[in-house]
């Protein structure tokens, strides 16, 4: 695809008719997560979208993130969307290395100025620039550099959303995540660990379809994905309004399919689209498999206790606290009582003496 | 049409690990229809934004059933415009060149949209048609549409 | 820390303390102290049985006064037996009180909890309104029996929200559900909220010393 091209004329000039382009609209919009009477406007819209530059920087990371992208369950419509952009740099899936894959990266942000959309996978360890570096610039650095210039940045994945697991306690590299160190360019979180691929898709095709980034929840993430949580949208839950609940992940209640709330389910406080979405070409998502939610796409999920505690029980420590706060109560109670009693003793007694 | 608004009530909807989401779409799909016998605006329904608990897509097909109507086309992988037992409900499933399934949506219409042929296409036709005419094509120039 | 790790976590630990340690002072204080020889024969034994007569009789409205105070005392089991439905018989509370003591037991549907909640926070708030304007009661009433009040109505409140996902999002909704229930934790032991403690004790203890004086009570 010509840089110059609109989306419109290279898919016509790639021999695509327009009812192979209506269906990749409706498809792009149902990707989008939005309603099927917006296809008309999303079909004028990437008719005539012009192809953005991207930069994907990865950082502190296990490459999770690509590796749900690359699988994404949509390969001619996510396929398209990629020839519709122009990914100018991204590690692990680019050709070039050393010096000319850092030249390509510098080159996109020169003739790409202000209009190229940065992606980031990873947190940013702020500890030792050392911890993590690429080309020998530590990623806080180049990460200040590829975002001056950005149209937006898109953090994707939790670690690059949140700080994700490097940052869980007890923190050894001070991760942090992108939102931590950018504060003035808009920043779109995919979070997720990883994100559902076809969640980064349909980011990438609203902006590339609007030329603008979605409506944000209070944690910048897209409210069409993210609006709603796993809960609300959990096929288990007719169950949790019954009050059935398996117990272990092999009874009969499990068998029967009942909420999983009992054996740690993270659902009702975690928001993503895993439950209409589903994973691995929308078979399934881990409530549909029998396992729980573990709320990967929240802040700090890997330090909120274990997935397995219900989210109503608390997170204290130990119940010895509890125990060592009813002896103290216990003693100070009975200590007082003696106290008191011994003071009315002698006071009764130099009452008789005086008398 | 009498018979089938009411034969779609008829459907006994078996509750097991469902998700609660049948009845209310298939509310949706007769109110949808009796807009359109009413001369009505048509209602896309995408079945990839419900939460449905396994198994009950494949029992949504069921409970549609299949009609008169089926029809295939190509275009970036294969879908195929089914119309249901409710004459006027079809069920599109659009897949890659893979044979993945992409999306599936269930449209309300007399006909579905994407079966009729699109003026973009017709005009390319147009001057394709005319570049194998030799010479006596002029009055038909492809700017006249 | 979000708000909820708060409410989860410190913030439900410290107010437990508080509430385990302030109920045992106030209880192992309260029946030591009381332990002066009573040096008269007694009239009556059984000071055990007459004590849990008391507990029983006390328990009924006193029918000098029957009338009067039907709506008072009935409106009060009602919502009594309410709050306790609600927070005993909610899954996701037994869930907790698994967590505490290592046992649970059945819940309810959620629908009858939310009933139970609604119909106890509907009492309440008309016993408040009682409670502020009919003119004996206004006399009676200090700040103490208003705070108490409003921290049992407030979790009633806070649960129902959450439970019904108004007002707030979820997670912000359950933390503020839970800190008021601490919130409620924390005042039990210094205020009015300590009779859920003290009142069969002590009805115990003044039936047993009406027995042993042969007041009949
Ligand atoms: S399985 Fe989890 S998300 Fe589903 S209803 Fe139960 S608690 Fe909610």
């Amino acid at each position: 695809m010509r840089k110059d091209q609109s989306l419109g004329e290279y898919l016509f000039s790639q021999g695509v008719s327009r009812r192979g382009f209506l269906k990749f609209c409706s498809a792009t919009a149902s990707l989008m997560a939005l309603p099927p009477s917006m296809v008309g406007r999303v079909a004028a819209a990437l008719e005539s979208a012009r192809r953005p530059s991207v930069i994907w920087l990865s950082f502190q990371e296990c490459t999770g993130c690509t590796e749900s992208l690359t699988r994404s369950h949509a390969p001619t419509v996510e396929s398209l969307i990629f020839d519709a952009i122009s990914l100018d740099y991204h590690h692990t899936l680019q050709a070039a290395a050393g010096f000319a894959a850092e030249e390509a990266r510098e080159a996109a942000m020169r003739e790409n100025a202000g209009k190229y959309l940065l992606v980031v996978d990873g947190s940013i360890p702020i500890g030792n620039p050392a911890y993590s570096t690429i080309a020998g610039i530590s990623n806080l650095d180049m990460l200040k550099e590829s975002a001056a210039n950005a149209a937006a940045i898109i953090a994707v994945g939790t670690c690059a959303s949140f700080g994700g697991i490097p940052h869980a306690n007890p923190n050894p590299t001070g991760a942090v995540s992108v939102s931590d160190i950018i504060k003035d360019k808009p920043i779109i979180n995919v979070s997720g660990c990883p994100p559902i691929p076809v969640v980064i898709t349909g980011v990438l095709a609203h902006f590339l379809t609007f030329g603008s980034i979605p409506d944000l929840d209070e944690l910048g993430r897209p409210k069409a994905f993210f609006g709603q949580s796993i809960h609300d949208r959990c096929y288990r839950r007719p169950f949790y309004e019954r009050g059935q609940f398996a117990k272990t992940f092999d009874d009969e209640g499990a068998r029967l399919g009942w909420c999983l709330y009992e054996l740690g389910c993270k659902g009702p406080t975690t928001y993503n689209a895993c439950a209409t979405l589903k994973w691995n070409e929308g078979t399934s998502f881990p409530i549909g498999s029998g396992h729980g939610c573990i709320g990967c796409s929240e802040p700090d999920f890997w330090d909120k206790g274990s997935f397995y505690r219900p989210i109503s029980a608390g997170l204290w420590g130990s119940r010895e606290a509890l125990l060592g706060a009813a002896a103290a109560g216990a003693a100070i109670g009975i200590g007082s009582a003696l106290a008191a009693r011994s003071r009315k003793k002698k006071a009764v007694a130099e009452e008789a003496k005086s008398s | 049409m009498v018979n089938i608004m009411s034969a779609l009530e008829g459907i006994a909807v078996r509750v097991e690990a469902a998700s609660g989401n049948i009845t209310p779409l298939l509310h949706e799909i007769r109110h949808a229809l009796r807009r359109v016998a009413q001369g009505g605006e048509g209602t896309t329904i995408d079945l990839g934004s419900l939460p449905l608990a396994p198994g009950e897509e494949k029992r949504i097909e069921d409970l549609l059933g299949q009609g008169e109507v089926r029809a295939e086309l190509n275009a970036l992988g294969p879908t195929v415009v089914q119309e249901t037992r409710y004459p006027g409900v079809w069920y599109i499933t659009h897949r890659n060149t893979e044979q993945e399934v992409v999306a599936r949506f269930i449209e309300v219409t007399r006909m579905p949209e994407l079966l009729l042929a699109q003026s973009e296409d017709m005009r390319r036709a147009v001057s394709e048609l005319d570049s194998k005419l030799p010479g006596g094509n002029r009055d038909v120039g492809h700017d006249d549409h | 820390m979000t708000l909820l790790d708060f409410a989860r976590g410190p913030g439900l630990q410290w107010s437990l303390i508080i509430l385990i340690a302030g109920v045992l002072w106030r209880l192992g204080g309260t029946i030591l102290l009381n332990a002066r020889k009573d040096l008269s024969r007694p009239r009556h034994k059984g000071t055990l049985t007459d004590g849990l007569k008391v507990i029983a009789t006390r328990s009924l409205p006193a029918h000098q006064f029957e009338k009067r105070i039907r709506f008072q005392h009935f409106s009060g089991y009602a919502w009594h037996i309410a709050l306790f439905i609600s927070v005993l018989f909610f899954a996701p509370h037994i869930f907790f009180f698994e967590s505490l003591l290592g046992f649970g037991w059945p819940g309810l549907p959620n629908g009858i909890i939310l009933a139970t909640a609604a119909i106890a926070v509907a009492i309440l708030i008309a016993l408040l309104i009682r409670r502020a304007s009919h003119p004996v009661q206004r006399l009676i009433s200090n700040a103490d029996d208003y705070i108490s009040i409003l921290l049992v109505i407030a979790p009633l409140v806070t649960g129902i929200l959450a439970f019904a996902h108004v007002g707030a999002r979820y997670p912000t909704l359950l933390a503020v559900h839970l800190l008021s229930v601490e919130a409620m934790f924390v005042w039990f032991p210094f205020g009015k909220l300590m009779h859920a403690a003290l009142t069969f004790p002590s009805r115990f203890q003044a039936g047993a010393s009406y027995g042993r004086k042969g007041v009949r009570a």
